[in-house]
């Protein structure tokens, strides 16, 4: 049996060399279906990290807690998307907050509320800055370089804010507004810090800390008529307290809701499941797409092995002659479109990496490398060289030795 | 039943069915013994190639009883019958039938192919049997290099290189020249002294000479059947006499290994 194996691979080697070009095109429409799915799994796992890179930059000991409960199931996270569920009201609210703080092992609790409002000093107004209502102990939890100036406190936080980098920058123009005032929803606020500018600036939820206006929850709640808790971010005293202590929190806030359990608390590589889910699904439809261009590249293979078959009708006949078997011929055919479809596949490897470092140029991915796609890639190239070399194959062993051998170029 | 090693009964070739219905066989009878060289000749459409087909299991009697090497193989599976192809029958066809794109030797060798030799063995058989046709210098030509009375004595190289119990040829010097043909079937006749058994169809009533037996056909049927040597005459393959004569076998082994 391996003897034969060896032989049809000598075999289908013999024959693609002999029809270079023709062998080249059929690898190639094979390779940009194959290149396109190494392009897409390589930029969505590159994102994917990124979001996994932020949370671990968060900190391992935070625990969150969300409106609503967990999604874990893809149809619940679609469910969520065509739904008008993001207008309802959060089910979360200080008095949670409160809840929490009273855990043991629970060393800061911040809520964080975002909204958008406008922002206006004498100079410039800022049509939708990015507010945020937490509480002094947000930058225990979160580190939040300063430059200039304090952050929240008990004793300003009444009608201080904290801007970042570059709200300053739009809104005074300088680095260093503090002790200046802004105004919105009709009240005036006065600065008293500056963040640092900030190099991930993307964090909880795609808010940007370098744009955004940070104040107390509570002076928020007097301003707005009402604040959405978004989230709530709790430190623990002990890492390895983690799971304990966040059934204790789930415990706490059930008895004190009498028994409503419309939130979810999460920790650790949990807390970016949601994200991390929403972008699988965007990334398996993409595949998707990309693998009717591999079919279109198996018609591709089917085609060129149906013409190789009828050019070698002739040979086919003069094998069976002597004594090659209708099983024979089948091998040494789909042997034939295997190979064409496994050298497709590599060359899409490559040349779907090499996309995948253009496109890392000018965006702020960088192509993710893994043995998965490699492994995925390859076997899907030769799921598709037997399913479409089976069926020109199979013409070729069913001839008739006579007529084949009849039968003339 | 000594030696027979094909055995015909009632074998009957039919092509369409009812009005249209055509017999290229019918009720064809024939016994072939170990070490007959039969000359089949008859006029065109008489049935010879079907019934070099049907012997050669290329193809299948309508109806009727083949026994080969004392196997019924009228009706066997396809992939037997590829399998007995491989191992008891080689084929010699008019227009030789070499793969083109193959090398001289991967066409003598292909036949072994099919029966799981390894690829030294299969080569060196291959460059053994093209020693004997004159051929070594040609190992790694392709067909086309090579004239027709070269190219069929490669194909006489591939039909007896997986030794089988037969050899057919349907007209082996039907597109050569006189010359060439006469190289052939002087090589045909020494693979017959040897111990093979020949079925050759032919044309070419001066070929004749070369038989032990001519059967001329008319109409899918025999028409004269004509042996000119005695059975207990017949040149027999060397391995069939060394086990009758335990004690000579070393010694013919020694010189078959020089002749190699």
């Amino acid at each position: 049996m391996s003897l034969l194996l060896r032989n049809h691979i000598r075999l289908a080697r013999a024959s693609i060399k002999q029809n270079r070009t023709r062998s080249f095109l059929t690898c190639f429409g094979i390779a940009i279906g194959i290149a396109s799915i190494v392009l897409i799994l390589s930029l969505t796992g590159s994102i994917s990290s990124l979001i996994n890179h932020e949370v671990s930059g968060i900190g391992s000991d935070l625990v969150v807690v969300r409106p609503s409960r967990s999604k874990d199931s893809v149809t619940s996270i679609v469910e969520e998307l065509t739904s008008a569920s993001s207008f309802e009201r959060s089910s979360l609210s200080m008095v949670d907050v409160a809840t929490i703080s009273e855990v043991e092992g629970v060393t800061a609790v911040a809520p964080i509320a975002v909204s958008t409002n406008t922002l206006m000093n004498e100079e410039n107004t800022i049509p939708s800055a990015t507010i945020i209502g937490t509480s002094p102990e947000f930058t225990t939890i979160e580190p939040l370089p300063l430059k200039y100036g304090v952050f929240l406190n008990n004793k300003n936080s009444n009608n201080a804010v904290v801007i970042g980098h570059d709200l300053a920058l739009k809104l005074y123009n300088t680095s260093n507004p503090v002790g200046r005032t802004l105004s919105f929803c009709g009240q005036r606020f006065i600065v008293v810090g500056v963040l640092d500018e900030l190099e991930n600036t993307i964090n909880f939820d795609n808010v940007n800390f370098n744009e955004s206006l940070f104040m107390d929850v509570e002076a928020m709640e007097n301003v707005m008529d009402y604040v959405q808790i978004q989230q709530i971010n709790i430190k623990v005293l002990n890492t390895s307290l983690l799971e304990p202590i966040s059934t204790n929190i789930s415990t706490a806030l059930k008895d004190n809701r009498y028994g409503d359990t419309n939130y979810s608390v999460s920790y650790g590589d949990a807390i970016s499941h949601p994200a991390s889910n929403l972008l699988m699904i965007i990334s398996g439809m993409l595949a998707l797409v990309s693998g009717i261009s591999l079919i279109v590249g198996g018609i591709g293979i089917m085609n060129i092995m149906l013409v190789s078959v009828s050019e070698r009708t002739h040979e086919i006949g003069i094998r069976k002659a002597v004594g090659a078997s209708g099983y024979n011929i089948l091998m040494q055919f789909i042997f034939e479109s295997l190979i064409l479809s496994i050298f497709g596949s590599i060359l899409g490897i490559f040349l779907g990496y090499l996309l995948a470092f253009f496109v890392s140029l000018v965006t702020p991915f960088s192509p993710y490398f893994s043995w998965e796609i490699a492994v995925v890639t390859i076997l899907t190239a030769i799921v598709v060289g037997v399913l479409f070399g089976t069926y020109p194959a199979l013409k070729a062993a069913r001839k008739k030795p006579i007529d084949s051998l009849r039968y003339y170029r | 039943m000594d030696n027979v090693v094909i055995k015909l009964s009632n074998i009957t070739k039919r092509y369409g069915y009812g009005d249209t219905a055509s017999f290229a066989l019918r009720d064809f009878d024939l016994e072939v013994k170990r070490g007959e060289f039969i000359m089949i000749m008859g006029p065109s459409g008489c049935g010879k190639t079907t019934l070099l087909n049907v012997i050669g299991l290329l193809d299948r009697a309508t109806d009727g009883e083949y026994i080969l090497n004392g196997e019924d193989v009228s009706s066997i599976s396809a992939a037997r019958q590829a399998r007995l192809r491989a191992k008891k029958i080689g084929f010699i066809f008019q227009n030789f039938n070499l793969i083109e794109n193959l090398t001289i030797l991967d066409n003598v060798a292909l036949p072994l192919v099919y029966v799981n030799r390894p690829r030294t063995v299969r080569l060196k058989a291959a460059a053994g049997a093209l020693k004997r046709f004159h051929l070594s210098e040609r190992e790694y030509y392709h067909p086309s290099q090579l004239s027709g009375g070269q190219q069929q004595r490669v194909a006489i190289a591939r039909a007896i290189v997986s030794d089988p119990e037969i050899i057919l040829a349907d007209e082996p010097t039907g597109n050569l020249d006189s010359r060439s043909s006469n190289i052939v079937m002087e090589e045909l006749k020494a693979i017959h002294e040897e111990g093979n058994t020949i079925i050759m169809v032919t044309h070419n009533p001066s070929l004749t000479s070369y038989a032990t037996r001519v059967i001329n056909m008319l109409d899918g049927q025999i028409d004269t059947d004509i042996k000119t040597v005695a059975d207990h005459n017949l040149p027999q393959p060397i391995y069939v006499r060394t086990k009758k004569h335990r004690g000579r076998t070393k010694e013919i082994e020694a010189v078959e290994e020089e002749e190699i």
